[in-house]
């Protein structure tokens, strides 16, 4: 790496746009585009949490049995897992706002390495699925559960976390390719709108796990 | 430090959670035990929101375009199963 790292890159200021008044009202609209874009995300899990709901209504007895062969110990390492995650990304937006960079990367990466060692457990839990036959729609064959609610649930299942897990590389990917502009500078407490905004959506997939674990893990 | 105490906050009623899972509760096992869960994910979720999202200093029009998209999702989900239960 060049030794410029080690030098601090000034905030750029940036011109606001046009038609915005001055920068904080563009600012304070690049932020409620990102709530409208992080609420249209939440409605793409509603339709799947809608499926969950009303198919456990009809099929109550085979989703609770079925939800018993998932791993509530991998369950639960993954929610303490995010929820720690969901802390470290906080605490690197506010590193930055008060010009801690080294700590606000150093956050970040740890955010980034919780959210591999998630994907690396749901990994671990998809083998083991696939070890018993489960795979999702037509191409079930779990024989210790054939009902028609177990494959409905396991399919929900496999939509669910795959959805959410796809959701979270994107989140990792967006909060890796930022730690290069913290380190340098490039933020600040004026200008951290895109730090502010990858945070948010990693929050968003802390929180879509806040309800998943317990629907798919957690049994009465 | 509000972000320490949230993040405690957020273990504890993970914990809690899955505490409840082995309370005893009769009859009315699944139920109960599906309104305890979502009750307490909702708690998390609030923290999540208010505390590490900043919803609490944040603008009117942004508390109401994530609280609509809440408020979907329940119709959303009570819609259906009010359908599929009374069918």
């Amino acid at each position: 790496m060049s030794a410029s790292t080690s030098e601090r890159t000034p905030p750029v200021a940036r011109p606001f746009a046009e038609h915005f008044q001055d920068l904080e009202r563009q600012q304070h609209a690049v932020r409620l585009g990102m709530w409208v874009f992080l609420s249209s995300e939440t409605l793409l899990f509603a339709g799947l949490f809608g499926l969950l709901a009303g198919y456990r209504s009809m099929y109550t007895a085979d989703f609770l049995a079925a939800s018993h062969h998932n791993s509530v110990a991998i369950g639960t390492a993954n929610t303490f897992i995010l929820i720690t995650s969901s802390f470290s990304v906080a605490w690197a937006l506010h590193s930055v706002r008060h010009g801690a960079r080294r700590v606000a990367a150093l956050c970040l990466a740890l955010t980034v390495a919780l959210g591999a060692t998630f994907l690396g457990l749901k990994l671990i839990e998809y083998a083991d699925h696939f070890r018993h036959g489960i795979y999702p729609g037509s191409h079930y064959a779990f024989a210790e559960m054939p009902s028609h609610g177990a494959r409905l649930f396991f399919t929900l299942y496999y939509f669910l976390t795959g959805l959410h897990a796809l959701h979270v590389l994107g989140g990792m990917t967006f909060l890796a390719l930022l730690i290069r502009p913290v380190v340098r500078g490039r933020y600040d407490e004026a200008h951290h709108v895109p730090l502010e905004n990858g945070a948010l959506y990693w929050h968003l997939v802390d929180l879509i796990w806040i309800f998943l674990w317990p629907l798919l893990y957690l049994v009465g | 430090m509000s972000y320490v105490l949230a993040w405690l906050a957020l273990l504890v009623l993970t914990a809690a959670s899955f505490g409840a899972t082995h309370l005893p509760l009769g009859s009315l096992a699944p139920a109960a035990a599906l309104a305890i869960a979502l009750a307490i994910a909702s708690g998390k979720a609030a923290i999540v929101l208010l505390v590490f999202m900043h919803l609490i200093e944040a603008s009117t029009p942004v508390r109401a375009v994530i609280l609509t998209a809440f408020v979907y999702i329940v119709l959303l989900c009570a819609g259906i199963v009010a359908d599929v239960v009374t069918r």
